[in-house]
Order: C-alpha cells, then structure tokens, then sequence
C-alpha cells in the first residue's frame, strides 16, 4: 500500500509542477505587467490635463515613463534591424537606438488624445516551448470598430514587450523592412539621419512625401 | 464587354494558378503565382526571407537568427516607387479634396447608412468566398446577417445585426483570400494606378470580387451601376485616406512600409 501511495504522490506532484512551471505561468505573469502598465496608461489618458494644451506635456511625459518600464528598446532597435545589426559600431547602435526611440515616440507618444471610451479585451495567450516569450492577443474597441492587438513579450530580469502586431501587421516587421530597403542602396549613418529627419517632419506637423 | 473580358481571363488564369501549374516562369524571375516559397527563391536574395509568409513563430522570433529580409518578390520595384509616387499625388490633390467637400456636404448618419448599404449589398463576395474556403458556418452566419438586415435594416441601410450575439460577424472573405487558402502563390508585388498595392494573386482576386459583386451585373440603365460604383469609392475614401495617414505617418520608407504592411495584413487575413 505505502509505495503505492508514494508513486501516486510523486505523480500528482510531478503533474503540479508541470503545470505549475510551465508556460500559462509565464503567460499570466506577462499579462499581469502588460494589463497593469496599459491600465496606468488609461488612468493618465482620462485625467482631464491630458485635453489641455498646457497640462498636456506632463501628463505624456508620465505616460513615457510607464511605458518605458515594459518596452525593451534594446530589443525593438536590434530586431528591427535585422542580421545587419552585428555590423554597427557600438556608437552607430547608441545612436540609432536613441534616433529610433525618438521616431517612435514623436509618432506614437505625441499624437495620443485623450480617453474615447476604448475598450480593451484580451482574448488569448501563447507561450514559446521554453516559455521565455509570450504573446498577449487583445482587441481595443473604440468608434464601433474593433482592433486586434497583440503584444510580443520575452523575458528578462522582468518582462518586456518587444513587438506589438495591429491588424496582423508587426512593428519590427514594417520597420525592418523599410531599414532593409535603406540599407540596400544607403550606409548606417545616412539610415540614422533619414530617421531623426523623419522625427523632426512629424514634430513640425508634416505627413507628406 | 469588360466583365466577359474579366471573365475570359479568369478562366484561362485559374487553371493555371493552380500548385500543379508552378512551371510556367515569369519574365522577371519570380514565377507566375506560384507556391510562396518558389517566389521567394526566385527573388536572388539566397533564402534570406521567411518562407512561411507568416510571422515567425514564438520558438523562432529571435533578434538575429530571424531571417527575415524581403517580405515579397518585388522585381517591378522602380516602376511601382513612380506609380505610388503618382498615386500619392492623385490622393493628396484629388481624392483627399473630393473627400473633404463630400464629407462636409454629407451628414455622418447618411455616410454610415450608405457604407452600411454597399457593405450588405457585396453579401454575395464573402458568402461565395466563405464556401469556397469551406467555412459552411460562417457562410451562414453571412446568410442571416444579409436577411435580417436587409429586411429589418431597410434594405441594409442599417445595420441592426451588429449586436447580435448569436450572428456575430466573421472576418471578411474576398476572392484573393480564397486563392491564398487553396495553395495559390502571392506572385510579385504590384502598385496599380488608382488600385494601389496588390499581390498579383490579389489583382487575380480583384478579378473574381468584381464578378461577384451585384453592381457589376446592373445593366439598365448601366449608369445605375457605375453610379452605384463610384458612390461606394467616394463614401468609403475617408477611411482609405485615414488609413494611408496613418501608415504614413511614421514611415521612414514610405513605398516600403505600406509594401511590408499590406502584405502581412493580407497573410494575417486568410491564416484566419
């Protein structure tokens, strides 16, 4: 009876573990730090500073701050550069990093409105094998339409979003393509320079060609 | 006589789009719709790309060993950057003003009502397609959307299944999605004259969407169906325009950001 009684008891355990350690673990630790930074984010989007011009300003400069905590910019430079990326110099790196978090948040950052009733859900989660990479699939409603978002998250000392995929299109992808493109025919210097140049249309209000 | 010309060349396409028919090589190198995997050996850049034409997967989406380079066979790319050059003109000096004076003149409840109205009427292009993929349940669920609508919206003037819980809609199926789902290549990169990007498979799509679409088949008067046609393009132009900025907006290659985000929304679209 007693050994049996062991085997069972190894095997439940063994199970729990399993399931313990495995994956969804991984998945809903992502989502809890993918869900409590956007819910920062709502909160700072709803405060009425954000519809003042004056206020405005502090109130994105928060917003920089959360987000900043769950976006890996290391990450997002290296991969939307490609294979290419071993190439840069260790001051080209600094720099494109710096140019392209700066593209990023002068496209995204500062065309934030304020709160319309957007809705978020999440709707699904996968988990690499090794479970050291999730994504977090969400739809965000707002206007009568609805948005599928997923978020691509691996993990470090904590985890970090690394790609967010909208309507099926990733963002490291579209950027990475279009580097590729500039990196056929144009050096790493010229690519960082076409970039802040880009920053600075988008800060002057210009979207033209 | 345009739509027997369509018609005459679908037919004579299809046959050959088909995976057994991948011999058949284009001028430019890239085969004519063949597998993906063809399109991408053939495109000289030695395998650099991702075969699949999905998104790599979570095992595989690693900042280096990610291969992915060229997201299409675009052999035709100096002659697509001059015309989406040209279209972007035609959209910032002609559309965006047509849209402008149509939208102030427009109310919004009308807008609404008429993208309501051409969005129940094109009901035989994605119950056809959702057959022809083998979705018999979301066919159906197209099927009851189109009456209720069409009797309880006023001829789908309005859109009263929206809220349904048990209709709830299903993605869009159009006539290149279909073509994806049984094995047809993407074929290079095309950007048409006022079409704009399209696979040629899409262009292929395009093709069986026009056929199925019920403007195309009103003949008297025929002025009713280009009428109908061109009222459909002019109310659904805010949203192209909106979309267009949007993809703009923080491109730094333009051509090649609208290139890279058309592709993998059309991917993302039939691996639904």
């Amino acid at each position: 009876m007693m050994p049996r009684f062991t085997i069972i008891a190894a095997a439940v355990l063994c199970l729990a573990c399993l399931t313990a350690f495995a994956a969804p673990v991984a998945a809903s630790e992502a989502r809890d730090a993918l869900e409590n930074t956007i819910n920062q984010v709502l909160t700072e989007l709803k405060k009425p500073a954000m519809r003042d011009p004056a206020t405005r300003p502090a109130v994105l400069a928060n917003i920089e701050k959360i987000i900043k905590q769950l976006f890996s910019f290391d990450e997002l430079s290296m991969r939307t550069v490609g294979p290419k990326w071993k190439s840069f110099t260790p001051e080209q790196k600094t720099q494109f990093r710096t140019a392209f978090e700066g593209l990023l948040r002068a496209r995204y950052l500062n065309s934030m409105d304020g709160y319309d009733g957007e809705k978020i859900t999440y709707t699904g989660e996968t988990a690499s094998t090794k479970g050291d990479k999730v994504e977090i699939q969400t739809v965000v409603e707002s206007e009568g339409k609805s948005v599928p978002v997923a978020y691509r998250m691996l993990k470090a000392d904590r985890w970090l979003v690394y790609d967010v995929i909208i309507e099926g299109v990733s963002l490291v992808q579209n950027y990475r393509s279009q580097f590729q493109s500039i990196l056929d025919k144009d050096d790493v210097d010229t690519l960082i320079r076409m970039i802040r140049q880009k920053t600075e249309e988008i800060a002057a209000g210009k979207t033209g060609s | 006589m345009f739509k027997i010309v369509v018609a005459a060349t679908l037919l004579l396409l299809l046959p050959a789009a088909g995976p057994d028919a991948c011999a058949a090589e284009f001028p430019f190198g890239a085969k004519l719709l063949a597998p993906d995997q063809d399109t991408y050996e053939t495109s000289g850049d030695g395998g650099r790309t991702a075969g699949s034409g999905h998104l790599p997967s979570l095992d595989e989406d690693d900042a280096y060993a990610d291969q992915v380079g060229r997201i299409i066979a675009d052999p035709l790319e100096p002659v697509n950057r001059v015309l989406f050059v040209v279209n972007d003109l035609i959209l910032e000096h002609a559309a965006r003003p047509l849209s402008a004076g149509y939208t102030f003149v427009t109310p919004e409840f009308v807008r609404k009502g008429i993208s309501n109205f051409f969005y129940n009427l094109n009901f035989p292009v994605r119950f056809a397609n959702n057959l022809l993929q083998g979705k018999p349940l979301a066919a159906g669920v197209e099927m009851s959307r189109f009456i209720f609508n069409t009797t309880a919206g006023l001829g789908g003037l309005f859109n009263p299944a929206g809220t349904m819980e048990a209709v709830v809609p299903v993605g869009d199926e159009d006539t290149g999605q279909t073509l994806g789902v049984w094995g047809v290549g993407e074929g290079l990169y095309i950007v048409w004259p006022l079409l704009g990007p399209k696979t040629l498979r899409d262009t292929v799509g395009l093709g069986g969407d026009y056929l199925l679409s019920p403007t195309t088949w009103i003949d008297d008067p025929w002025q009713l169906g280009v009428g109908l046609s061109a009222l459909e393009i002019v109310n659904n132009l805010d949203q192209v325009l909106d979309m267009y900025d949007q993809l703009k907006l923080g491109a730094v290659d333009q051509y090649a950001s609208v290139r890279d985000a058309y592709v993998q929304n059309r991917r993302a679209k039939i691996r639904q």
